[in-house]
């Protein structure tokens, strides 16, 4: 599905800073990834850089086989809105329309049908459970309600490749946990891929997978087992070996 | 760092926020001191102008300190509402409502000290260009050279001081009493969307309605009374056409799903009613000014094109002579000649005699014979008459004025011509057969050309004379200063020179045109700046907004679609309702003098818009690089 192949990020300025070096990550169909490390670590650059938002400086980033970058950028906005979905910590919702309009808006773009559109937000509105807010402006809602409609917005479109960065970054933990188990069964009914940004460990472990980078580079991976439980454990020992705060160890360690 | 130093640089160093803000003040300095410049000009000032000019002068550079109060107050406030958020900061570090408030003043009188002293360096630097464009239009026998300009200097500094003194204390009363809450997050909240009442959006469309129907429909002195009234209801028609109508029309397009979720219309018309409430005020602050500066410079152009026209229309040929019975008849018509001849010009000449005849109630009336008439309208190129025996051709005098109070409307041809059967004795009765509208000889009364042949059965005649008309070979004019010295000795024996007329006319109108046009110009700009602040109060939203949705994959067209058609609307709305306004008022106008406007109206208007489809151009340009940059 996704190939990232040593890609390396240089931001040119007065003082060129290095923000990824040499990246390497393969992303399987059907796959849900998580990409954690540090604040400053390049992984909202790496997401950036697969959301075809940002350009690597080298290296080369293959969705499906094909390099999007080098999509002329007419072509680029058009494979955003078709092929990928976002979902933003900060919801990104237009505050001057209601939840539907807003889950509606990529499709408006590429100007479907308005019963299509209907039709698609009314099914996807019915599965995220959201029917009952569908009229509603983004000001009148809750942050998790507010996280839910964006990730249908996202879904509206069936992507392939879904990317969330820091989606529970501004959510309590009951919204956090409601987001995280909706992308969950959307990854494992829709088969969408998925690729997730994080510094909550907690939302991290609903992914299959967790890559840790740190100052742009790889620093390890680890897999999920069965117990969801046990990979929160794993997540949060990895993070404080690479050098977290010492209230990043467990208390609970084994 | 002292209090005074951080309000110092607090301007310094944020150049970007305060630029628009300085600019504005910058032009308005400027604008009254190229004025005053002029105003105060020693070539003005002394005899050489009336008393009434220079008391006009006066009461422009009034109008125009009165509107800079007004617009730099508004560009303040519109200001100071963007830096709420920055405010609450400083309250949050501390910062006592009072220190606020004297630091705002601090910055403002640093603001306004600094642009008083740019506008006035601007203005000295076109002054020069001001003078000149003075010179062509007043013209003014001396030319106006440049001086230093002294008094409008302290004039300008002294005025603008206080103007920046009152309104940084009207600035503390902006800024009074806000929960610091609201401060903070003054962006953030949402003010809700706008609703119309469908009563007022009725009522919007009835008092547009009655006031463009009755503005249409009146004539004549009607225009004068109607003014008030229609005037009245046309400006409370438009502030509801802006807060009510168009919220309606918004909030219908958006109901109706088909057109709302069709491509970019959307993420368009979504803000548009959000803005509706801010945009509303200023849409008609701006229209309404831009229809003072349309009607004003129209029915100033328009009165003068009608002076004008009247005398050319009176001027068949460059120079004629009727002579008022001075006796001096032949020596005059020499010295025209011989004027000419000395000064090299090659004219036609031609004489007629008019036959005068008393009619019953002791008028005049003139028939004069055909081929006569021929003549003149062959040396001034009109178009010559072909009459048979026996049937007489009434000539009336083409009237510049719509018709209506016009002496040859309303009533068929027939009865005119009946009308105007003319008994001169027992054997000899004028019936016309024919009526035709023509200038070609000078009169305000219908006159009688008969055919040569007839003319010699006419009786006596009561009296006669002589009407000799000179034509310039080419079409071209005489110089001036040959025009000058003919009518200076013989305009009251009876020369009349069209050319030198128009010039007197145009000399005495000259100043009252020029006073109109730098009015109407400097409305019609800071109506510009009203709605670059508009739009430029939503640039930070707008980035936001675009950020957010090019992440999802919006294409560069799309965005361009949607930037262009947000400021077009932004900057053609209030326009396309001013032009509409103004053509009205202009037509009302017309109606007023009997005389189509038309081609005045249509040439101050479209002027206008083209200078706003320019003006439009550039800043969209600005506009959308500013959007695109915050997207990289």
């Amino acid at each position: 599905m996704l190939k990232v192949r040593q890609v390396s990020k240089v931001y040119e300025g007065k003082v060129s800073y290095r923000a990824l070096s040499d990246i390497n990550l393969i992303v399987e169909d059907n796959e849900f990834v998580g990409i954690m490390g540090p604040s400053g670590s390049g992984k909202t650059t790496l997401l950036n850089m697969i959301a075809t938002i940002d350009e690597p400086t080298t290296g080369e980033i293959l969705i499906n086989g094909k390099d999007p970058h080098r999509l002329k950028k007419e072509k680029l906005a058009q494979f955003r809105r078709r092929e990928l979905g976002f979902v933003f910590q900060d919801f990104n919702l237009l505050h001057t329309l209601t939840v539907e309009e807003n889950m509606v808006l990529p499709l408006t773009l590429d100007g479907k049908k308005v019963s299509e559109m209907k039709e698609k937000a009314k099914n996807i509105a019915a599965k995220l459970g959201i029917t009952e807010i569908m009229n509603k402006r983004t000001y009148e809602i809750s942050g998790g309600q507010a996280q839910r409609a964006a990730v249908a917005r996202a879904m509206i479109h069936t992507p392939k490749l879904l990317l969330a960065d820091e989606p529970t970054g501004n959510l309590d933990s009951k919204s956090s946990k409601d987001v995280m188990e909706m992308l969950e069964s959307i990854n494992e009914k829709e088969k969408t891929t998925m690729l997730l940004v994080t510094h909550d460990p907690q939302a991290a472990s609903y992914c299959n997978r967790v890559v840790f980078i740190r100052d742009g580079k790889f620093y390890s991976e680890i897999h999920r087992g069965d117990n969801r439980q046990a990979f929160f454990q794993k997540i949060i020992d990895t993070l404080s070996l690479m050098g977290g705060d010492s209230n990043d160890f467990s208390s609970v360690r084994v | 760092m002292t209090f005074r130093q951080f309000a110092f640089n607090n301007v310094i160093w944020n150049k970007r926020l305060y630029a628009a803000y300085f600019l504005t003040s910058l032009f308005t300095v400027m604008v009254f001191f190229t004025f005053s410049i002029f105003a105060s000009h020693p070539q003005l000032t002394g005899n050489n102008m009336d008393s009434y000019v220079s008391f006009g002068m006066n009461v422009a550079a009034g109008i125009i300190y009165v509107f800079s109060f007004f617009f730099v107050l508004y560009s303040m406030s519109s200001f100071l509402q963007s830096r709420k958020k920055e405010f609450g900061l400083l309250m949050m570090q501390g910062m006592s409502m009072k220190q606020i408030r004297s630091m705002v003043f601090l910055e403002n009188m640093f603001i306004g000290l600094l642009a008083t002293i740019g506008g006035i360096g601007l203005g000295l630097i076109f002054s020069k260009g001001i003078l000149l464009i003075a010179e062509n239009v007043l013209i003014i026998d001396d030319e106006l050279p440049f001086y230093f300009p002294t008094q409008p200097i302290l004039l300008t500094f002294g005025c603008f001081m206080v103007l920046f003194f009152l309104i940084s204390l009207f600035v503390s009363y902006v800024l009074r009493s806000r929960k610091l809450i609201d401060l903070i997050k003054g962006d953030k909240k949402s003010k809700g969307e706008p609703k119309a009442n469908l009563f007022l959006t009725i009522l919007a469309v009835l008092l547009l309605g009655t006031g463009y129907a009755v503005a249409l429909t009146v004539d004549g002195l009607k225009v004068v009374v109607a003014m008030v009234p229609v005037i009245l209801v046309v400006i409370i028609g438009t502030y509801l056409l802006f807060t009510q109508l168009s919220v309606f029309i918004i909030r219908r397009l958006k109901k109706n799903e088909n057109v709302f979720w069709y491509k970019t219309n959307m993420i368009l018309l979504s803000d548009l009613s959000f803005r509706m409430k801010d945009n509303a005020r200023s849409f008609f602050l701006v229209a309404i000014i831009s229809t003072v500066a349309f009607s004003a410079i129209g029915s100033l152009y328009g009165f003068q094109s009608f002076l004008t026209a009247g005398i050319k229309q009176a001027h068949q040929t460059t120079i004629s002579y009727q002579d008022y019975d001075t006796g001096n008849e032949e020596e005059n018509v020499s010295y025209i000649d011989e004027t000419l001849q000395e000064a090299n010009i090659d004219m036609d000449k031609d004489q007629i005699t008019l036959h005068y005849y008393e009619v019953s109630d002791e008028s005049r009336v003139f028939i004069t014979k055909e081929s006569d008439y021929n003549r003149i309208a062959d040396l001034s190129d009109n178009e010559t008459l072909q009459i048979e025996d026996g049937s007489p051709v009434l000539v009336s005098p083409e009237m510049i004025l719509l018709s209506s109070s016009g002496d040859n409307s309303g009533t068929d041809e027939v009865d005119i011509l009946k009308d105007a059967v003319l008994e001169l004795d027992e054997n000899n009765t004028l019936e016309p057969a024919q009526l035709v509208l023509s200038n070609v000889l000078p009169s305000i009364t219908k006159y009688y050309v008969v055919s040569d042949h007839d003319f010699e059965s006419l009786p006596e005649s009561a009296a006669e004379e002589n009407y000799y008309a000179w034509q310039e070979a080419e079409d071209n004019e005489i110089p001036l200063q040959i025009a000058e010295k003919l009518d200076e000795k013989l305009s009251t024996e009876g020369i009349s020179i069209g050319q030198y007329e128009e010039y007197v006319v145009n000399k005495a109108y000259g100043p009252i045109l020029f006073v109109g046009l730098f009015i109407g110009i400097v409305f019609f700009v800071s109506a510009g700046s009203f709605l670059y602040f508009r739009l430029y109060s939503d640039l930070d939203e707008d980035k936001k907004k675009f950020q957010a949705i090019t992440k999802m994959g919006l294409t560069d067209k799309e965005l361009k679609k949607v930037l262009n058609r947000q400021t077009a609307l932004l900057f053609f709305a209030p326009i396309a309702v001013a032009l509409v306004h103004g053509a009205i008022a202009l037509t009302s106008l017309s109606h007023m003098f009997f005389y189509s406007l038309v081609k005045e109206s249509a040439m101050v208007l479209g002027l206008f818009l083209i200078i706003q489809i320019v003006y439009f151009c550039i800043v969209r340009f600005y506009y959308i690089r500013q959007v695109k940059q915050a997207l990289r």
